[in-house]
């Protein structure tokens, strides 16, 4: 067990690596006009541009610059925004974005797995009936509609008729109702959707029969036997979920102007902010393969029949 | 029905702003109206785009603008008449040739910090300097350096020498040295306490307009900036106040407090206690969020004005006033395409374009009222620059000829372009001199020409929809008026972001772009249009406007030097060498702001000081009221200056 | 139970046949012929089929037909944003184009590009999984790979994509099948693996079944239900994504007319005209229920059990 998790933690190890230097490498192609906003190019010229770009240090050669990047996070310091936030440290801007996306974030997830899986095993116990029939409407609904549409319908339609404010606020509960509604539209269909699918699987296994026909009553059998059986191929993604909370959704973040992680790294590399996609692109990194490696160990702990040494 | 009654009562009052004694009357209506209201000491407003710094030497956004306008004061600040009054700076004089402008400061003042507390830091005439000093330096990154470095004496020589010694050119001077020779290098000196001085490279009588709009010439508390080092004005927290306003709350891409600053000078005329700023990234939402009560301001856009139309809003939809930023396209000169190339050298040609748009159809995308409104044919804005007798620079002779003229001319410009093709074409339609070539446009776009007519033209905005909308207008009117069987108008579109690989490299033969006058000097667009200006990204080639704008220069008088940029500008826009066509203006807004209580700020600054709040939304009849009013004793105000 | 009693009289002796015991271990059963007998004996799955046949003839032959131009703009303001009229069924757009030929190209164009993609991220994908899942040794290779591949953000190579390549359908889908082979190989990799390894393969490899056969008569029809999945998720996934791309700068031209950009028009078009959404949107949903459910129940009707 011990020599699997270091095996793992070192496989993880050369994954963050190599993914954090090829984005560097690549961010480092981007030409030198990048650096600056279109108003800036009018504004100014060449010799100011360069100038500029040598005192941020962007002209040293990038293995030089990748060494600076590695020193400084081995000393704590993430480095300073450079076009989006310019000179902000990123540490702040992660500070202050991070909790308010994963609060969202954290809340969806529960509603996600809680009513998903409601929905999920409300559709299994009437399958092919009113209750299927509703639940299949609903995921495909929220499949089948082009997600600006019912987003906008949300929060111009829904939030008059139910008087709830159209714009995040930190201090009136009332205005998280929305965004969380929106965020969690997906993950309860996700949700829904997958369990049935496990649940009708493994109601047709022999095993399955097998008890009934012994005789053991059918609230056991879906409660020890099918349940649990289902339920295994989605723990493994619990893990990276709950860690990736902390990721926002570009589209409702907008839309709700919650102050939020959402469009930062999309941002962050329209504008060329090098430091700032750096530092997203190896949080996330790490996350990923935090995320897997711990999903492995979470089935492996809730399904004896797994278990993690090499074949 | 209401928009008409508003019309006719604007009308009517434009009328009896010519019999002077009707102006009182005016006066008493306006002040009726604004006696019969009660006042609200906060004001709700938005903003759409993230803040990245406060910093305000090294950005130029408009919101930074707008809070730094209210919380940083300058040396002097428009009234509500746009006319210089007094602010940091209690009198000032300038030397015959206005190339020597001193300032007295009010004695006393302290900056505040974030909570509204007095610091020990004293607002001196040194920390005027020291902004110039802090620009001065190229690792401060100062944004928009130009005008400034190149207008007060020394700076450019100063910039340049740290820069030269940063990257290695210069050896045999230390970067300390330089940093410490400043005051002697540069053209900026505090001559006691409490009197600044500027020296200039050249005369400037539009100086005073150039303090309302570069915020490089703001104040700056060197001390405390450079303790904090890079840390300065990222957030409310590490900046320092000296105008009417601080910046209470600050909640990044979400919400911005304004306070009002108690130790502030003249406190007494701040009508405001607080301005809270929230943000709205949507236009549509910041409209909803209107007419639920929740926001006091909101712009309207053209197509929202017409879901409007008939509600109980349309009594409160008011046309936005002034923008000097002027929407124009660019014409390349020396593209790869030669067959473009071919026919934009050919004065014909580009008479027949500058006649080619129904200019009110592209204007009603944003006004879709009175279209005519927003339309311009000239670089610099009507209403920006005026002579010492008032007199409007765009009413100056050969300029306001331009101005005036109706060129949407379809016919016209069919016949200049017939006659182009007369002089360019052999009679199968082959282009004389053109082989057929790719022409490589990358990343933009990259196609074949063949020698032949239609001209394939290759027109380059961004990817913004109503530049899209734009560009798909000019296309169905271009090909219209010069025939289809001539011009071939292909629309590429890039991402904002990537303009660096667009203007630069020149990938383009039409480019949709703005220009804005940036203070009360024609200078500030048109000698970035010369032959080797920066702006030229046309690459044309105009030895007649050079040499008027040289002359315009040296001019003695202010009279003399406007009279040949006008000269000068007419020549580029009746030539058709860029073609202005219509303002950047966007249609209207909805406000619980009184109009004209706020200083009237021109160039791109809002300020809070003395505006007036009310309970309901204002409507278009008090606004007018209120404007004929305005109008009869801005005229006053003028014309006592 | 206690009423439960056998009925004596209700049985009646088999006559034994020599013919029919002969006959036993023979059927006429053709997998595909049952397959598509399942899959049509479901009238709800006919009607989507023949709704979607329709969509897509429509979508190829109204633009063939029509000599409408759907980039037509119109320079009478008057003539912008009309509501449905019967000259324009659907009303016409900000410039005053019809929406109603507008949405059918928007279709064709939409479909062929969903129709590349589905082909390369699911064909590539298969072919890539088959061998990654067939081969050991390159197990740890290709997971690496994949590892890499999936954590570096697209907004990063579509940005640098952006700056060399120009808005076209090539680029938009250069960028759109930039990941998705990857993440299908390793879907195919995970099936091919569990099914290879499942017991019934196994005896059959002991059996000395060649592997060929194993393959085509055990393992393809599997993957194939999967593979028409896929595909069909593709259409929706495709439209999805072209926002996105757009939003990145690696659109497709500005002339150019597909669903995802016509439902995407914006914000103030939503709630200022929504009926000029009604009709793309309409044809969206249909496209996207239409083979989620299409793919759904082949499916089902696939899998050798639900067979009769």
């Amino acid at each position: 067990m011990g020599k699997y998790i270091l095996k793992r933690t070192l496989n993880s190890l050369l994954t963050v690596a190599i993914v954090f230097v090829a984005v560097f490498m690549l961010l480092r192609l981007m030409p030198l006009s990048g650096y600056f906003p279109q108003e800036m190019l009018k504004e100014t010229d060449e010799a100011t541009r360069m100038s500029y770009l040598r005192n941020q240090g962007l002209l040293d050669h990038p293995m030089v610059q990748l060494g600076r990047f590695v020193k400084n996070l081995f000393h704590g310091d993430l480095g300073r925004s450079l076009t989006v936030y310019p000179k902000v440290p990123i540490s702040t801007l992660l500070k202050e974005k991070i909790p308010v996306t994963a609060a969202f974030g954290f809340s969806s997830m529960l509603i996600g797995i809680v009513l998903g899986l409601s929905l999920g095993m409300l559709m299994v116990r009437f399958k092919d009936r009113w209750g299927d029939r509703l639940g299949t409407g609903y995921i495909l609904m929220v499949r089948a509609i082009p997600n600006l549409i019912y987003l906008f319908f949300i929060q111009v339609w829904v939030s008059l008729w139910f008087g709830l404010p159209m714009v995040f606020e930190k201090n009136m509960p009332s205005s998280w109702i929305l965004p969380v509604i929106c965020l969690s539209l997906g993950s309860i269909a996700w949700y829904a959707l997958w369990l049935r699918r496990f649940m009708v699987d493994e109601e047709n296994r022999d095993y399955v029969k097998f008890a009934l026909v012994k005789g053991l009553p059918q609230k056991e059998v879906w409660k020890k036997h099918i349940f649990k059986n289902a339920i295994i191929p989605l723990v493994i993604y619990l893990p990276s979920d709950l860690l990736f909370i902390i990721s926002g959704s570009l589209v409702i973040e907008s839309l709700y102007a919650i102050p939020g992680t959402g469009g930062l790294l999309t941002t962050a590399i329209k504008n060329q902010d090098n430091n700032l996609v750096q530092v997203i692109v190896l949080m996330y990194a790490v996350l990923s393969v935090l995320g897997v490696f711990l999903g492995d160990l979470l089935i492996a702990a809730v399904d004896p029949r797994i278990t993690l040494t090499e074949d | 029905m209401k928009r008409f009654i508003a019309i006719l009562m604007t009308l009517i009052m434009a009328m009896s702003m010519t019999m002077t004694a009707q102006g009182e009357d005016l006066a008493a209506a306006a002040n009726a109206i604004i006696e019969s209201k009660t006042f609200e000491r906060t004001y709700d407003t938005n903003f759409s785009s993230s803040i990245a710094s406060f910093n305000y030497y090294s950005t130029n956004l408009a919101i930074v603008r707008e809070i730094v306008s209210n919380c940083i004061d300058g040396l002097v600040e428009p009234d509500i008449y746009g006319v210089y009054v007094p602010s940091l700076a209690e009198s000032w004089e300038t030397n015959e040739d206005q190339t020597v402008w001193t300032f007295k400061i009010r004695e006393g003042l302290k900056w505040v910090d974030h909570t509204g507390a007095e610091t020990e830091y004293e607002l001196t005439a040194q920390d005027f300097v020291d902004g110039i000093r802090y620009i001065g330096d190229p690792l401060n990154g100062a944004y928009s350096l130009r005008v400034v470095r190149n207008l007060i004496k020394g700076l450019y020589d100063y910039y340049w020498l740290l820069d030269d010694i940063d990257c290695g050119l210069v050896t045999d001077q230390n970067r300390e040295d330089v940093v410490k020779q400043f005051d002697e290098m540069v053209g900026v000196k505090a001559l006691d306490k409490y009197t600044v001085q500027y020296q200039l490279e050249n005369s400037a009588p539009y100086f005073l307009s150039l303090l309302e709009s570069s915020m490089l010439i703001l104040p700056v508390e060197y001390e405390y900036a450079m303790a904090l080092g890079e840390d300065f004005a990222v957030d409310n927290e590490h900046l320092l106040y000296c105008g009417a306003y601080y910046v209470s709350n600050f909640e990044r891409d979400k919400a911005i407090t304004l306070s009002a600053n108690t130790h502030y000078w003249d406190y007494d005329k701040i009508t405001l206690d607080t301005v809270e700023y929230q943000m709205i990234p949507d236009g549509t939402t910041s409209l909803e969020m209107f007419k639920r009560g929740m926001t006091d301001y909101t712009s309207v856009e053209a197509e929202a004005y017409d879901s409007l139309v008939g509600t109980e809003w349309e009594d409160n939809l008011l046309p936005t006033s002034h923008s000097f930023s002027t929407n124009y396209l660019w014409l390349d000169f020396a593209g790869e395409n030669t067959e473009f190339k071919t026919f934009i050298n050919n004065e014909n040609f580009r008479k027949a374009l500058l006649y080619s748009m129904d200019r009110e159809v592209l204007a009603a995308l944003r006004e879709p009222v009175d279209p005519a409104r927003i339309l311009r044919n000239t670089i610099n804005a009507e209403g920006a620059i005026y002579d010492s007798n008032g007199k409007d620079y765009t009413d100056y002779s050969p300029l306001k000829e331009i101005k005036e003229t109706n060129f949407n001319n379809p016919e016209l410009a069919r016949q200049y372009m017939e006659a182009a093709i007369a002089e360019l074409c052999d009679e199968n339609g082959n282009i004389k001199g053109v082989e057929p070539a790719t022409v490589d446009y990358l990343p933009v776009c990259s196609f074949d020409i063949d020698g032949k007519l239609p001209v394939t033209i290759c027109y380059v905005g961004t990817d913004d929809e109503d530049e899209i909308i734009m560009a798909q207008l000019f296309k169905a009117m271009i090909e219209d008026s010069l025939g289809a069987e001539n011009v071939d108008f292909q629309i590429q579109a890039f991402s904002g972001w990537t303009y660096g690989t667009v203007a630069d490299p020149l990938n383009y033969d039409i480019y949709f772009d703005s220009l804005s006058t940036g203070y009360a000097d024609p200078s500030g667009i048109l000698t970035r249009v010369t032959t080797d200006g920066a702006e030229n990204v046309g690459r044309y080639d105009v030895p007649e406007f050079d040499a008027l704008i040289e002359k315009a220069l040296a001019a003695k008088t202010f009279e003399e030097r406007l009279q040949y940029f006008a000269e000068a500008e007419a020549y580029l826009c009746g030539n058709g060498f860029i073609i202005p066509f219509i303002s950047s203006l966007r249609g209207y807004y909805m406000s619980y702001s009184i109009p004209y209580t706020s200083p009237l700020t021109l160039y791109g600054n809002t300020k809070y000081k003395g505006t007036l709040v009310m309970a309901e939304p204002i409507t278009q009849e008090e606004s007018a009221v209120l404007e004929a009013a305005y109008e009869v004793a801005r005229e006053a105000a003028l014309a006592g200056k | 139970m206690e009423n439960m009693q056998l009925n004596p009289l209700k049985f009646r002796a088999k006559v034994f046949d020599q013919m029919a015991s002969e006959d036993t271990g023979y059927s006429n059963y053709s997998y595909w012929r049952s397959t598509f007998r399942t899959f049509f004996k479901n009238k709800a799955v006919m009607l989507l089929v023949i709704l979607i046949v329709a969509i897509i003839v429509m979508g190829f032959l109204y633009p063939a037909i029509s000599d409408i131009d759907p980039n037509k703009v119109s320079l009478k303001r008057k003539e912008w944003n009309q509501r449905p009229t019967w000259e324009h069924w659907f009303g016409t757009d900000q410039l005053g184009r019809d929406i109603w030929t507008r949405a059918w190209y928007g279709v064709r164009n939409s479909f062929l590009l969903a129709f590349c993609i589905a082909l390369s991220d699911v064909g590539i994908g298969m072919i890539v999984g088959a061998i990654w899942g067939y081969n050991k040794k390159l197990d740890p290779i290709m997971i690496e790979i994949y590892n890499v591949i999936t954590n570096i953000p697209s907004t990063v190579y579509l940005v640098l994509l952006a700056y060399i390549m120009n808005t076209s359908y090539l680029t938009l889908f250069i960028s759109m099948a930039s990941r998705g082979w990857i993440v299908e190989a390793r879907f195919f990799r995970n099936r091919i693996l569990s099914i290879r390894d499942s017991e019934y393969n196994l005896a059959s490899r002991c059996l000395g079944t060649p592997m060929r056969r194993i393959a085509t008569k055990n393992i393809i029809p599997h993957i194939i239900s999967l593979i028409i999945m896929e595909a069909a998720l593709c259409i929706p996934y495709s439209i999805g994504s072209e926002v996105f791309l757009g939003f990145v700068g690696v659109g497709l031209p500005v002339e150019a007319i597909t669903l995802g950009n016509i439902v995407n028009q914006g914000r103030a078009s939503f709630t200022l005209h929504p009926y000029q959404m009604l009709l793309p949107t309409i044809i969206l949903c249909i496209i996207t229920v239409a083979f989620y459910v299409i793919g759904n129940k082949f499916a089902d009707a696939s899998d050798p059990r639900n067979h009769v």
